[in-house]
């Protein structure tokens, strides 16, 4: 009996103490270091920097793009040196604007998941000190750290290429700035070159059942409807998945639609049109079209029947577009580094300007010549709302055209459109098939503040005057007709 | 009876330490080490505590804990937002919100216990991963409780606004939990769920409601991980499907697993290892020279608990625990220790842990 007393008496002691620990969380701020120092941002000793990239997840093998981009930032415009020849991922030193040091204190690794980048920017915030981010590289990500950003108001986030809506349209964080579109922006203009020169009327599309997914079909569909189009079917495959056949089975036959639209990336792009084939027949490139994801590459595979194809834009225009200040820039990552390990190319090592021409090194590219060309127009670093106010007012002149911001801080730029066509090799690449100029994330008013955000079943197919219907600039072997 | 006494008592004075402890350590440690590192091992440890319940009373190895957490925090976000274009916005008081999510997450748990009742082992393990699962998938396709892509800007109740009171919610629900699982262990629901481990079959013969008794216990253990969900949420600001995919789930079992799926305590133990292992591993000087990045961490995580598995299939606690015995053992004279049969000894144990 002394045995079963005992613990009774020792747990209503414990109970008590844990009545006072409850007392102790009253919500007021208590005093204690771990209430003060919880998110403050230090700006006293110049920028610390942190990026957020993702190491893991569908996009880890973009993980070395993000830092080099921001890297040859610093390189280019703040006096920096990389600390390797082969690896990014080393980072960079004695980078300086105007007296103000720039010193990288992290690199965090992302999933693609908001948990994880959320402890990750956490870690570089609140553990190692940054008072400035760069990145991240995902949809869902970027709205989880405009969240935070809302939260530490203090803070600086320039994001590095994650493409969803929200994050600047609905969030509203006022330091949070994107020099780069977003994912429907990427694809205005491909549904007035699909309908009015292809001939497209009904369309099935099947994209990334995520943030970015969904903004980057909410483009198409805002855009292939508006000029009159017919979008038939919407068929959302989770991200990450490797079977899709069960996806496929979903759409309509060949013989029962247009054309497809494909918003499926990451290491699902191959195996989604895989599964296609199997189910529904070969693919022919006249009725298919892409967004970003849609690249040469998939020809290893599939063939050159994927050729015809229309691609949607990114944050750079495809290879065959050269002008003076492209070459400047690729001949910049070139003579930074011996080599990159970049994504693009399967993470084996080869020459820095393979990555910097694809849009995840360059926005985060962006991000840095933004991050320099606001420290200089703010004089310094001492106030960020001084830098915020500074950023929101920039214009950059970036290799692959100038970009201003909207008031939601948000990029307002031109996209390339191109398309996949055999070469005199017998080989798929991409060619550029026209600019749409000056394409910003409303557009003409189907995306607000107010609208949903994009999602399975937004925005309906409905026709609507875009601001861009006919405006397109057609490219003929890489010069833009203007 | 002495030797069981001496080991409460010693219980008892390491769990008071131990509280005191942590709630000084605000008043030393760092905003960072006590808002991110031990708040999450706190959560994570209250979650992780439920696999031990369950597997440590009632021999159920549940997939599903994470579940349950997830569900708190998707029904807390749903029924606490007033407007946006994610989730219900039912625009709940935050402490009605709370009721709210933990309703839902208790009746979940009834529900999903009582059909997985009648199962046991490996059975058990896989009809609670296919609830994992299909939970993954529901809030992943039902985008009206989801979303879409999760529910953001949750903000807590005013009264846990200050960072640290968060620290302090998430010590006293993970003490309470501990004193509570424990003290359960020595109720007659508890023994007769240890019962039902043992020999379900006779505990049926006995009279006793086997299927009942699993149920309760699931049901238990739903809420308490449902707790540590809304602390979670709380703390994270958002939940989205994918917080509660399978890669989660299996985290929990793996820090049930680091710590010792035997000992309650091993399970706040096994979450501080991977949340300190998460957050300071990279950081180690020439780490990364040797292939250990942020990248690796899953692989390193993976050889711990291959390491632990095979060292000390008890956990971390296991090892605490066999080291303190041998202290204690080379402390008492051979003839007391002597005069115990060794199925004495081992019922005692098994009581007390």
């Amino acid at each position: 009996m002394r045995n079963m007393k005992r613990p009774r008496r020792t747990t209503a002691v414990l109970a008590a103490a844990v009545m006072a620990l409850v007392g102790c969380s009253d919500g007021g701020s208590s005093g204690l270091p771990a209430d003060e120092g919880g998110g403050t941002i230090d700006t006293s000793e110049g920028v610390k920097l942190g990026i957020l990239g993702q190491c893991e997840g569908p996009f880890g093998g973009f993980h070395e793009d993000t830092v080099g981009g921001t890297a040859l930032a610093m390189v280019n415009h703040a006096g920096a040196t990389v600390e390797s020849a082969t690896s990014a991922l080393d980072g960079f030193s004695g980078a300086e604007v105007d007296g103000t040091p720039i010193e990288l204190v992290g690199v965090g690794c992302g999933d693609d998941t908001p948990d994880r980048i959320i402890e990750e920017v956490r870690r570089l915030v609140e553990q190692l000190g940054a008072n400035v981010i760069i990145g991240p590289l995902s949809g869902d990500e970027g709205i989880a750290v405009a969240e935070y950003a809302k939260e530490h108001p203090d803070l600086t986030v320039l994001a590095g290429i994650s493409g969803s809506q929200e994050q600047t349209l609905q969030v509203q964080a006022p330091n949070y700035f994107r020099f780069y579109g977003d994912g429907a922006i990427w694809n205005a203009g491909l549904g007035d070159v699909l309908h009015h020169q292809e001939g497209w009327d009904d369309v099935a599309v099947i994209a990334d059942d995520y943030s970015f997914g969904h903004t980057s079909a909410a483009g198409f569909i805002a855009d292939f409807c508006g000029v009159g189009g017919n979008v038939t079917a919407r068929v959302f495959p989770p991200l990450g998945t490797t079977d899709y056949s069960s996806y496929i089975a979903q759409l309509p036959g060949p013989d029962e639609v247009d054309g497809y639209f494909w918003a499926v990336g990451g290491t699902g792009t191959q195996a989604a049109l895989e599964a296609f084939v199997n189910a529904k027949g070969d693919l022919s490139g006249d009725q298919h079209a892409g967004n970003l994801f849609f690249n040469p590459d998939l020809a290893q595979s599939l063939g050159t029947d994927i050729a015809g194809a229309y691609v949607g834009g990114f944050a750079t225009l495809p290879g065959d577009v050269t002008t003076p200040a492209i070459e400047e820039y690729l001949a910049s990552a070139d003579a930074t580094w011996e080599t990159l390990a970049g994504g693009v190319s399967g993470n084996e090592p080869a020459p820095p300007s393979t990555a910097a021409a694809f849009g995840f090194f360059y926005g985060y590219y962006s991000a840095g010549v933004a991050l320099v060309r606001g420290l200089e127009a703010a004089g310094g670093f001492d106030d960020p709302e001084v830098l915020h106010q500074s950023l929101s007012g920039l214009t950059l002149e970036l290799p692959y055209g100038d970009i201003s911001l909207d008031e939601n801080r948000s990029g307002i730029v031109d996209v390339g459109l191109s398309r996949l066509v055999v070469d005199e090799n017998g080989e798929v690449v991409q060619e550029a098939a026209a600019i749409i100029p000056g394409v910003d994330q409303s557009f003409g008013g189907t995306f607000s503040p107010d609208t949903p955000a994009p999602s399975r079943d937004f925005p309906a197919c409905e026709e609507r005057d875009l601001p861009w219907e006919g405006n397109a600039i057609e490219v003929v072997d890489g010069v833009p007709q203007e | 009876m002495r030797t069981g006494s001496s080991m409460l008592n010693w219980r008892a004075a390491s769990l008071a330490l131990a509280v005191v402890v942590l709630a000084a350590l605000p008043t030393v440690a760092s905003a960072f080490f006590i808002n991110f590192v031990m708040t999450q091992t706190l959560m994570m440890g209250l979650a992780a505590a439920t696999i031990v319940f369950l597997a440590k009373y009632g021999g159920m190895v549940s997939l599903a804990q994470f579940l349950f957490f997830g569900v708190a925090g998707f029904m807390y976000g749903n029924a606490a937002l007033e407007v946006g274009s994610r989730g219900l916005n039912l625009g709940l008081p935050p402490w009605t919100a709370v009721g709210f999510a933990l309703i839902v997450t208790t009746v979940a748990a009834f529900l999903l216990g009582a059909l997985a009742s009648r199962t046991t082992g490996l059975y058990y393990l896989m009809l609670t991963m296919v609830y994992a699962v299909i939970g993954y998938f529901v809030f992943a396709q039902v985008t009206e409780i989801s979303g879409p892509s999760g529910i953001t800007s949750i903000e807590r109740p005013d009264e846990l606004a200050a960072p640290v009171s968060l620290y302090y919610t998430a010590l006293a629900l993970s003490v309470l939990a501990y004193i509570g699982f424990r003290a359960l262990g020595r109720t007659a629901f508890g023994l007769a769920l240890q019962g039902v481990r043992d020999d379900p079959v006779r505990m049926a013969s006995l009279g006793f409601n086997v299927p009942l008794h699993r149920t309760l216990a699931f049901t238990l253990g739903g809420f308490v991980a449902g707790l540590g969900g809304l602390v979670n949420v709380w703390w994270n600001g958002q939940i989205d499907p994918a917080s509660i995919g399978i890669g989660p789930t299996l985290v929990l079992l793996i820090i049930a697993v680091i710590g010792g799926v035997s000992y309650f305590e091993g399970a706040w133990l096994g979450a501080f290892v991977y949340v300190a292992m998460f957050t300071y591993l990279r950081d180690l000087p020439l780490v990364d020279r040797i292939g250990i990045t942020e990248a690796r961490f899953n692989t390193v995580i993976g050889v711990v608990v291959l390491l632990i598995m095979v060292l000390s299939p008890q956990g971390l606690a296991g090892i605490a625990d066999r080291f303190r015995r041998r202290l204690s053992d080379r402390r008492r004279p051979v003839a007391e220790t002597s005069d115990r049969s060794e199925g004495a000894s081992h019922r005692a144990q098994s009581i007390d842990k």
